[in-house]
């Protein structure tokens, strides 16, 4: 019966091939958006784990979440070093990371931060950061790097880079007299820190030491970089900080703590909860194309039906031949739902198969314009009710020329009408 | 005394709606490997009586027995096993599934019924068999060629048709105008064929054709008219 079919359909071969196509591109559609949807949520959701609270200058918390964490926009306001002095010795406070942004190099951001960042940032499954080459920075012009940086940028250990001002990636206002020493490179973790130059919080104040108002001093005036060094470079303000607790229960304590600090207007949030309200503004976009991919795939089998009627008509001298050799119409009729069936399944698989060869393939090409990692999963659960839902639809929508087959083969019975 | 291949008797059939007869048949008997030629003009109910015979269509009173079994006594997914296993068919053009070989097409009727499978033996046999039928009818030069059935002549489909209606050893076969698509000599070539191959497998033989010419080869001629007592009360249908 299935190779009758199958040489039936290869006989039928081009239109066969088309509905297939159809197929395949929505259910290609259909498992991207649930992929990517999926890689953009473990990859917001690896970010940053074991950290507490993220505290920053008074805001929304989702801002403060996306500029501290995903480097994305900036920051409303800094936060003074003595606020940040005074939560750092808190005695709930077990370790604190100050994180001081607002630099770029070639469009990458810059983060000033403290040795104790490569001591307790987490990232994804509690993963701590690790040094694929070199060492972290000892001096105010050393810098670290982040896999994707050194990698794209060509960067080697000991190689000199100069910071720009701003974070446009092409920024006029370049830190070109204080360059920067590249003394470690960082392994890959698929999170923004991949994207990022690090640098101490002592070298984001070299830098800018004798500028005013962000606008450089004039030439001839700039201080050495022998000089700069001998300047006190304990910063005035930072951007936010990352806090790890002692106990997890204080999380709420030290939040409204924060919140209600009278020397300055500061916000803290908790990182899993802001994630959550992420989640929650994404769900509408998120709906919205799992409703249109769903309509694609039916749109897909649509055209599969519309093939299998047309093609009816054509075939009713094939149904007649099987009537007179024996088949009953309820053979005929299954004969076309195992055409749908078939022709559903090689949709199915070969639109997974190729969706998988895409993400494959462009999974480098998100990584570098994204920052988006995709994790490039197995298909899971949600994909095999999906596959199977649409595998069904398929037989289901092959019912309707299966039973208009039996109608009419009931009434032509081997009566080849031409 | 075994009992006649095919029997009709008293049949009536029209169409569900209809107000008149079809068909009126009183009686009619084929006995075992006799070859009957009926003649009728088309239009004369000639398929109606086809379709009756295999169990496509019911009469509406009288009974249609093949083999001694009365049609109408079985369900339909039995009537279509029971064609299949004791009926060849055979039609005037398109007998065969373009997308099969020649011999996948003659060894159709055996995937779907095991009595006629059984006739031929183990499956083993099967090819071989079909082979044969399709040497015997003069298909040798396609078939070593393994010509699809696409690139045959009309004459040659028809014989490929034939040995498919053949295979297993039916004891009836039905022929519907097959040869009214190829020339005369070709015509008689093919009857030769299968009056040959149908003797060797001892199958009766119902010939339906319009061209009353054909009939002279034949053991008894009927003309569906004269039969159909329908047709002759009203004066006939078209």
């Amino acid at each position: 019966m299935l190779r009758l079919i199958g040489k039936s359909l290869w006989n039928r071969r081009g239109t066969a091939m088309l509905t297939v196509f159809s197929i395949m591109v929505s259910v290609m559609l259909l498992l991207g958006v649930e992929q990517i949807r999926k890689s953009i949520r473990s990859s917001f959701a690896s970010a940053v784990s074991g950290t507490d609270l993220i505290v920053g200058a008074r805001g929304g918390s989702l801002q403060l979440l996306l500029y501290s964490v995903f480097r994305i926009g900036n920051a409303p306001n800094n936060l003074s070093w003595e606020s940040y002095e005074a939560f750092r010795k808190d005695p709930r406070v077990r370790w604190t990371i100050p994180l001081s942004l607002g630099d770029s190099h070639r469009g990458f951001r810059v983060l000033g931060t403290t040795p104790e960042y490569f001591q307790h940032f987490r990232y994804g499954r509690r993963q701590r950061l690790r040094l694929a080459e070199g060492q972290v920075f000892r001096q105010a012009f050393d810098t670290v790097l982040g896999a994707e940086v050194a990698r794209k940028l060509g960067y080697r250990l000991s190689e000199k880079i100069v910071i720009a001002h701003g974070t446009g990636s092409t920024s006029f206002l370049q830190h070109e007299d204080r360059p920067f020493t590249v003394v470690g490179i960082l392994a890959p973790t698929g999170t923004p820190v991949d994207q990022t130059v690090h640098v101490s919080l002592e070298g984001i104040e070299a830098m800018h030491l004798d500028w005013e108002s962000g606008v450089p001093p004039m030439e001839g005036e700039a201080l050495s970089q022998d000089e700069v060094l001998r300047h006190n470079l304990e910063p005035e303000a930072i951007t936010a900080f990352l806090v790890g607790l002692r106990s997890r229960i204080q999380a709420f304590q030290l939040q409204r703590d924060v919140n209600t600090y009278s020397e300055e207007p500061l916000s803290a949030i908790l990182p899993g909860a802001t994630l959550q309200e992420l989640w929650e503004l994404l769900r509408v976009a998120e709906t919205g194309l799992r409703v249109i991919s769903g309509f694609v795939v039916l749109a897909g089998l649509l055209g599969m039906l519309t093939a299998l009627l047309a093609g009816l008509n054509e075939r009713r001298r094939e149904m007649a031949i099987l009537r007179s050799v024996g088949a009953g119409p309820g053979t005929v009729s299954v004969l076309l739902i195992g055409e749908a069936g078939l022709l559903t399944l090689i949709g199915v698989a070969s639109g997974t198969a190729l969706l998988y060869a895409v993400l494959y393939a462009v999974r480098p090409l998100l990584s570098e314009q994204l920052g988006l990692f995709l994790p490039l999963e197995a298909p899971g659960a949600l994909e095999g009710v999906l596959l199977s839902s649409v595998f069904c639809c398929g037989v289901l929508i092959g019912g309707l020329p299966a039973w208009r087959a039996y109608r009419q083969s009931l009434a032509d019975g081997m009566i080849i009408r031409l | 005394m075994a009992p006649p291949v095919l029997h009709l008797q008293h049949v009536h059939f029209r169409w569900p709606g209809g107000t008149r007869d079809l068909l009126h048949l009183p009686e009619f008997v084929l006995e075992s490997g006799e070859r009957v030629f009926l003649q009728g003009p088309s239009g004369s109910g000639k398929s109606t009586l086809l379709s009756l015979v295999g169990g496509i269509l019911l009469a509406h009173s009288g009974s249609v027995e093949v083999l001694g079994q009365d049609l109408s006594l079985l369900s339909s997914s039995r009537r279509d096993a029971f064609r299949v296993a004791h009926l060849g068919f055979l039609f005037q053009l398109f007998n065969l599934l373009p997308y099969l070989s020649m011999t996948e097409n003659v060894l159709l009727p055996l995937r779907f019924s095991r009595k006629r499978a059984e006739r031929v033996g183990s499956s083993g046999t099967w090819i071989p068999e079909a082979e044969r039928l399709l040497q015997a009818l003069g298909l040798g030069e396609p078939l070593r060629n393994n010509r699809p059935v696409t690139e045959l002549s009309v004459g040659q489909q028809q014989r490929v048709a034939a040995a498919r209606a053949l295979i297993g050893r039916p004891e009836l076969i039905i022929a519907d105008e097959p040869t009214s698509a190829l020339d005369a000599d070709a015509r008689e070539d093919f009857l030769e064929l299968l009056f040959r191959e149908s003797g060797a497998s001892g199958s009766a033989l119902l010939f339906v054709s319009h061209d009353a010419d054909l009939g002279l080869h034949f053991d008894r001629q009927l003309s569906l008219a004269e039969l159909n007592h329908a047709a002759s009360a009203s004066g006939g249908p078209c």
